[in-house]
């Protein structure tokens, strides 16, 4: 029977090591479905975490100007967005998770949208978010970043909007 | 996580290297030389390993989207050929490998042998294309009704 050599074991080792220990990259495959060149700062409230392991989803409200209500269809049931950022696993070191945005969360993200539909967009590779206290909206107009207390996940700050 | 996606995928691929080598001793290839029942011996044993190691990885993964993972058609056309390769296994293993001793070195693997290899091939390409298609179809499910307890005036 043949045996496996010791140099093929330990390099076969050695890769599974590598695979088991390598840090997640940060880096992204093509934004190419979104429209980069757009950016939309919005703010809402969750009503759902996808914690998906390449990409969590948060699927949220997005308010009015007045930051009173949300925004609503013809039926007057909330409207409903949803942007995509890194990975769950990532995204709970930085803070965002199931448990740190549950729904009725009032946050603030810039977003670009799919090239398909406005109601889908990604973080992309930059940008901080913000989330407001607990039931506590920004002023109208204004965002999560404007309301003290809120706490910023990312550096930069919010994205500046365009298009 | 991305640690037990790279599980997945390298448990996968071995799950397949090994089916492969089978698979192609059944087709005559790189020749007969080889007695069947050393490679099956030899390789299935470690696809078994690897294929427990993948699909416990792949629950892992199914289990914090399951709602989005049903309802997409790759996930499903996935679920389907893996089933279809293990008929076409069981079958193998049922029925043509019971008379291995007549074909076992130096002489060609029966039809139903040879076509039995033949289709495992061309399923588990299948299963690995449809596995790398989820993740470019998932997409985002709107269809999850709304949590009816959220207040949304402030």
């Amino acid at each position: 029977m043949s045996r496996v050599s010791p140099r093929a074991a330990a390099a076969l080792a050695a890769a599974v090591a590598a695979a088991l220990i390598a840090l997640p990259a940060r880096a992204h495959h093509s934004f190419g479905s979104y429209n980069m060149a757009v950016t939309r700062v919005v703010t809402g409230v969750v009503t759902r975490v996808n914690p998906d392991a390449n990409h969590l989803q948060i699927f949220f409200a997005p308010m009015q100007e007045n930051r009173k209500n949300v925004l609503r269809d013809d039926q007057g049931n909330p409207v409903i967005w949803a942007v995509e950022m890194g990975g769950s696993a990532q995204m709970a070191r930085e803070g965002v998770s199931v448990d740190s945005f549950p729904p009725g969360t009032i946050f603030s993200i810039g977003l670009h949208p799919l090239r398909t539909s406005n109601a889908v967009g990604t973080r992309g590779p930059s940008g901080a978010i913000y989330k407001c206290p607990w039931r506590k909206p920004p002023e109208p107009g204004k965002n999560c970043d404007s309301v003290p207390g809120s706490i910023e996940i990312g550096t930069g700050g919010l994205l500046k909007p365009t298009g | 996580m991305p640690v037990i996606e790279a599980i997945h995928v390298l448990a996968g691929a071995t799950v397949f290297g090994t089916i492969l080598i089978v698979d192609l001793r059944l087709l005559g290839f790189p020749d007969t030389r080889r007695p069947v029942t050393r490679v099956c011996s030899e390789m299935l044993r470690i696809t078994w390993i690897a294929f427990a190691v993948s699909l416990t990885a792949g629950a892992l993964m199914f289990s914090a989207n399951a709602h989005t993972y049903v309802g997409n058609t790759a996930f499903r056309l996935k679920m389907l050929a893996l089933l279809g390769a293990g008929v076409n296994m069981a079958l193998f293993h049922a029925f043509t490998f019971r008379n291995v001793k007549a074909w076992d070195q130096n002489a060609p693997a029966p039809l139903a042998a040879r076509i039995a290899g033949a289709t495992s091939i061309l399923i588990w390409v299948c299963v690995i294309f449809l596995a790398r298609w989820i993740g470019f179809t998932k997409g985002f499910d709107f269809k999850i009704p709304v949590n009816t307890h959220i207040n949304f005036q402030f």
